[in-house]
């Protein structure tokens, strides 16, 4: 039936009617099985250009650097995967970084859960304003000045250090290890992780947590066998994004590591901006997409699909 | 700085070079050959006190005579580099019109065949050997200035006086306390005698160096980039650094503590240097090297380096004050003595390796 | 009811976060207000000379007009195809569904720099670089996942029984999406939003390879000027980005109420 008809509708209704119309003829509802994946094009398209980066830097870690030249070789070998495959260094860097990348998502989560659970549960409106504007503001000074802010704080004569020395102590060193970069990467992902935490946290009703207490269950059974477990996609969730980000992370390592705690993204670095072997910094990024991408495999398989597949049609 | 701009009349430049012969005249009179002017040509710089001297000595010279504004893009050298390489590349205008880039990285370029000949300038006559570039042909670069990686100390530290070898900073007392650029760069040449070797092995054989920065890891050293030294120097993190003179001047500027020496198994000189990538529009490529032309004036030089305090490439510019005699300022034969040289190529070619193995001792 | 220990335990962890959230951009912030030329804290002397520096510090300006057009941008990009894509995660059956987790998680597992120099390349091809879209798509792309993953975890909340029930009232497809499914999304579409604004607005690695000196962005323009001793006017920047932020989250909590997608039901 063509729109105009209902001419003496109100306006929204015709609107309505009209994009009804305009829907039935583009997606038709014999194609209804597959609205997901019409739902989903946009954002595969445009995680697309990403793909399409990738390919280009394949195809350069297959190529080796002329220092004659400055330019990538013509033809194709494995040199840049022997080279990296050989070298112990990359080996110490691969495991630092994913040993940095794992305690910072077990750390994260820990301060981010009763974080999230306090911001969702609270009865002060007030309290709650003041948790997420605490979030959010660290975002705004950005990360190098940031780190500058640190070193004021736990420097050598830093602000701590002033103060524990007015009891005595000689001054500690806080920074430029490797506690040092695990400690500014947690900082930084804790706001991420809160945010991906509280929507699952506000899905679990408060009655089921004080029926299980009238059951009698202390508050860290509680937690352990209701709270928790309800919050599972949301705990997740959170941990693959602050797995992801930290595991390809630069500028921690970078402003924090005092430069002898290199985590894989800065070996990149170096390879695509100081050496300039493009080749080497292409095998690296390509070795680095892999393993996280299989690391999320994993997870996935392992603890289910995380926050995505809570409330999906069966 | 603007009464020193002042002092840089016209008429000094008329008798420069016939280049700022046209640029003079083109203020007033228009010329039929020049070529039309942009609006304005983008010149990648380092931040700080290294752009505002650019900017006092050569920039707002320039911007005076011809009317052409100058741009400074901030860009750090290493990520400029594969910006302008993929633009050239991919047959797209270049982002900027001028690199000033140490030599070693501007000699990456140069090989790869994306920067212009730059032999016909007119003030490279005036211009002392330390302008071009070694190992190259022609002048696909040209060399500004030199500088020294020197070591960097606070006196506090050391109350015997300056150190006089690199090997006081294997002194138990100095642990964690010590900083070196994260590649090494200055230190690869001063290690190879440290540790008992020959410069004339380089690249060859370079076990004694790695030697030398084994044991210096042991020292747990901080490494960074220029930034960091003089933060770790005002903020008490380190006592020493090797790290080139103008970043220990620009922080005894701001107040921090700092002195400099070049101890007994010298200290590397390099040079940095000015190129313009291929890919511009003709007319921008040519208003490109009369900025480069202007800046190996001695008025420009003056002006420029005295704010760096560094040693230029055109007789006649005076030192800065305190700068006389100073071993981070080499002028005389005497004074190259002490200063490890290594030709750009050689340096660019084992460059990557010697990278990466400073980085395999350092971050094991 | 939370029981007495819990709440304390709890509100201990909440302060130590606090703390750890806020302690350097307390120091930064006090430090913007030094006379003195290097950031200290406790600053030396009280001034407003570094605000002085950055109102007059016309580069500054216009690179934060050109963040904002990033963020702009970043959002209309971002919002629509992050917010349909959480909808199809949460509520469609897709096949492959790790697989399109894995690939909608590339943004976080392709390091910055790995991003960055692929889209240089890309956006190079297409003779696109110079211009501001190409950053505003970039910051989408590597932030992604953030919008997807919070329009997700609302449309998870969604009791499809709702979506049926219109249905059978005699609304049509857009119509049920239009007034049932997307209101019920709205509290991750706006966290999800704001996110990307913000993360867009800080953006520099990325920013960095697609920007030339006439198009660069604040971030880029703070990371380029830290050569050589960073100075107050930094700090001081960063202070006026913060009560800009603080106005606009004001802002937004007066129309939507920021604090009730958050509080439990």
């Amino acid at each position: 039936m063509p729109p105009s008809i209902k001419a003496r509708y109100p306006l929204t209704w015709r609107v309505m009617d009209a994009l009804e119309w305009l829907a039935d003829r583009l997606w038709p509802r014999s194609m209804s099985r597959h609205t997901g994946w019409l739902l989903i094009a946009p954002s595969l398209i445009i995680v697309g250009s990403l793909v399409v980066g990738m390919i280009e830097i394949a195809d350069t870690s297959l190529r080796t650097l002329d220092t004659a030249t400055f330019r990538m070789s013509e033809s194709y070998s494995l040199a840049n995967y022997q080279k990296l495959a050989t070298s112990d260094v990359y080996l110490t860097v691969a495991w630092r970084s994913l040993l940095g990348a794992v305690l910072t998502t077990a750390l994260t989560l820990i301060l981010a859960f009763p974080y999230a659970y306090i911001m969702v549960r609270t009865r002060s409106a007030a309290a709650r304003k003041a948790l997420l504007i605490c979030l959010f503001l660290p975002f705004f000074i950005g990360q190098v000045v940031r780190a500058y802010g640190w070193l004021i704080i736990l420097g050598n004569d830093g602000i701590i250090n002033q103060a524990t020395g007015l009891i005595g102590l000689d001054p500690h060193r806080f920074l430029f290890n490797f506690p040092a970069v695990v400690f500014g990467l947690v900082q930084y992902m804790l706001p991420f992780a809160v945010l991906m935490l509280a929507p699952a946290l506000t899905a679990i009703p408060e009655e089921v947590e004080t029926a299980a207490k009238s059951l009698g269950a202390s508050w860290p059974r509680t937690m352990r066998h209701v709270v928790l477990p309800m919050a599972r996609p949301g705990l997740i969730g959170a941990g693959l994004v602050v797995l992801t980000l930290s595991l390809t992370d630069f500028a921690m390592p970078a402003m924090l590591g005092g430069g002898s705690q290199d985590f894989i993204a800065n070996a990149i670095y170096d390879q695509f901006f100081r050496t300039s072997d493009a080749g080497l910094g292409a095998a690296l990024t390509l070795l680095l997409v892999m393993g996280g991408t299989f690391l999320v495999g994993v997870v996935l398989s392992v603890f289910g699909a995380g926050t995505l597949a809570a409330g999906r049609r069966a | 700085m603007t009464h020193t701009i002042g002092r840089m009349s016209r008429r000094h430049l008329l008798a420069g070079s016939s280049a700022a012969l046209i640029m003079a005249g083109a203020g007033s009179r228009a010329k039929a050959s020049e070529p039309e002017k942009p609006a304005e040509i983008i010149v990648r710089a380092w931040g700080g006190s290294w752009v505002d001297s650019l900017k006092a000595g050569v920039s707002d010279p320039f911007t005076k005579l011809t009317g052409i504004g100058v741009r400074h893009d901030l860009t750090e050298d290493n990520e400029i580099r594969p910006k302008v390489w993929a633009a050239v590349d991919q047959g797209r205008v270049p982002p900027i019109h001028i690199n000033w880039d140490t030599t070693t990285n501007a000699t990456k370029s140069a090989l790869r065949g994306i920067t212009v000949d730059l032999s016909d300038l007119p003030n490279l006559k005036n211009a002392m050997e330390t302008a071009k570039p070694v190992g190259l042909d022609g002048f696909p670069i040209v060399n500004t200035y030199g500088y020294v990686y020197v070591l960097a100390y606070r006196p506090e530290a050391f109350p015997n006086g300056a150190p006089k070898s690199w090997k006081e900073l294997l002194d138990p007392r100095l642990k964690g306390r010590v900083a070196f650029y994260n590649d090494g760069i200055g230190m690869h040449f001063p290690a190879q005698v440290a540790g008992g070797g020959k410069l004339e092995d380089i690249p060859s054989n370079m076990a004694p160096a790695w030697e030398f920065i084994k044991q210096l890891k042991t020292q747990s050293p901080l490494l960074g980039e220029d930034p960091d030294f003089t933060t770790w120097f005002q903020k008490g993190e380190i006592d020493a650094a090797c790290t080139i003179s103008t970043n220990a001047r620009e922080a005894k500027k701001n107040g921090i503590n700092v002195a400099w020496t070049v101890p007994e198994e010298g200290c590397k000189y390099d040079t940095d240097g000015f190129w313009i990538p291929k890919g511009l529009p003709a007319n921008e490529e040519y208003w490109a090297k009369q900025y480069i032309n202007l800046a190996l004036s001695v008025e420009s030089q003056q002006i420029w380096l005295d704010g760096l305090g560094l040693p230029g490439v055109i007789p006649g510019v005076k030192p800065p004050a305190g700068l006389m005699g100073d071993p981070s300022y080499p002028t005389t034969p005497e004074d190259f003595k002490h200063l490890i040289r290594i030709p750009g190529k050689v340096q660019v070619e084992n460059e990557s390796e010697w990278f990466a193995t400073f980085k395999s001792i350092m971050q094991g | 009811m939370i029981s007495a220990s819990q709440r304390f335990w709890f509100w201990a962890i909440v302060w130590v976060s606090v703390v750890t959230l806020s302690a350097p951009t307390v120091v930064v912030l006090g430090a913007s207000f030094t006379a003195g030329n290097i950031i200290a804290f406790p600053p030396e002397g009280l001034s407003l000379r570094w605000y002085e520096k950055i109102a007059l510090a016309r580069d500054l300006q216009q690179a934060f007009l050109r963040s904002l057009i990033v963020s702009s941008i970043c959002m209309l990009i971002a919002v629509p195809a992050g917010t349909l894509a959480g909808i199809a995660l949460a509520r469609y059956q897709l096949r492959c569904f790790n697989g399109v987790q894995m690939y909608l998680l590339l943004p976080f597992t392709i390091p910055l720099i790995g991003s960055g120099i692929g889209l240089m390349m890309m956006f190079g091809r297409l003779g696109a670089l110079g211009s501001l879209w190409p950053v505003g798509f970039a910051c989408a792309v590597i932030n992604l996942p953030f919008i997807i993953w919070s329009v997700s975890a609302s449309a998870a909340q969604l009791d499809p029984d709702l979506e049926h029930a219109a249905a059978n009232c005699g609304a049509g497809r857009v119509q049920t999406f239009l007034y049932v499914t997307l209101p019920a999304v709205m509290p991750g579409v706006i966290t999800g939003s704001l996110l990307m604004f913000i993360l867009a607005m800080n953006e520099f690695l990325v920013s960095l390879l697609l920007v030339d000196a006439r198009t660069v962005t604040l971030p880029v323009q703070i990371y380029n000027s830290i050569r050589s001793i960073i100075t107050p006017d930094l700090a001081a920047v960063s202070v006026v980005f913060i009560v800009m932020a603080a106005l606009a989250i004001a802002f937004l909590d007066r129309l939507v109420g920021l604090e009730i997608f958050l509080k439990s039901k």
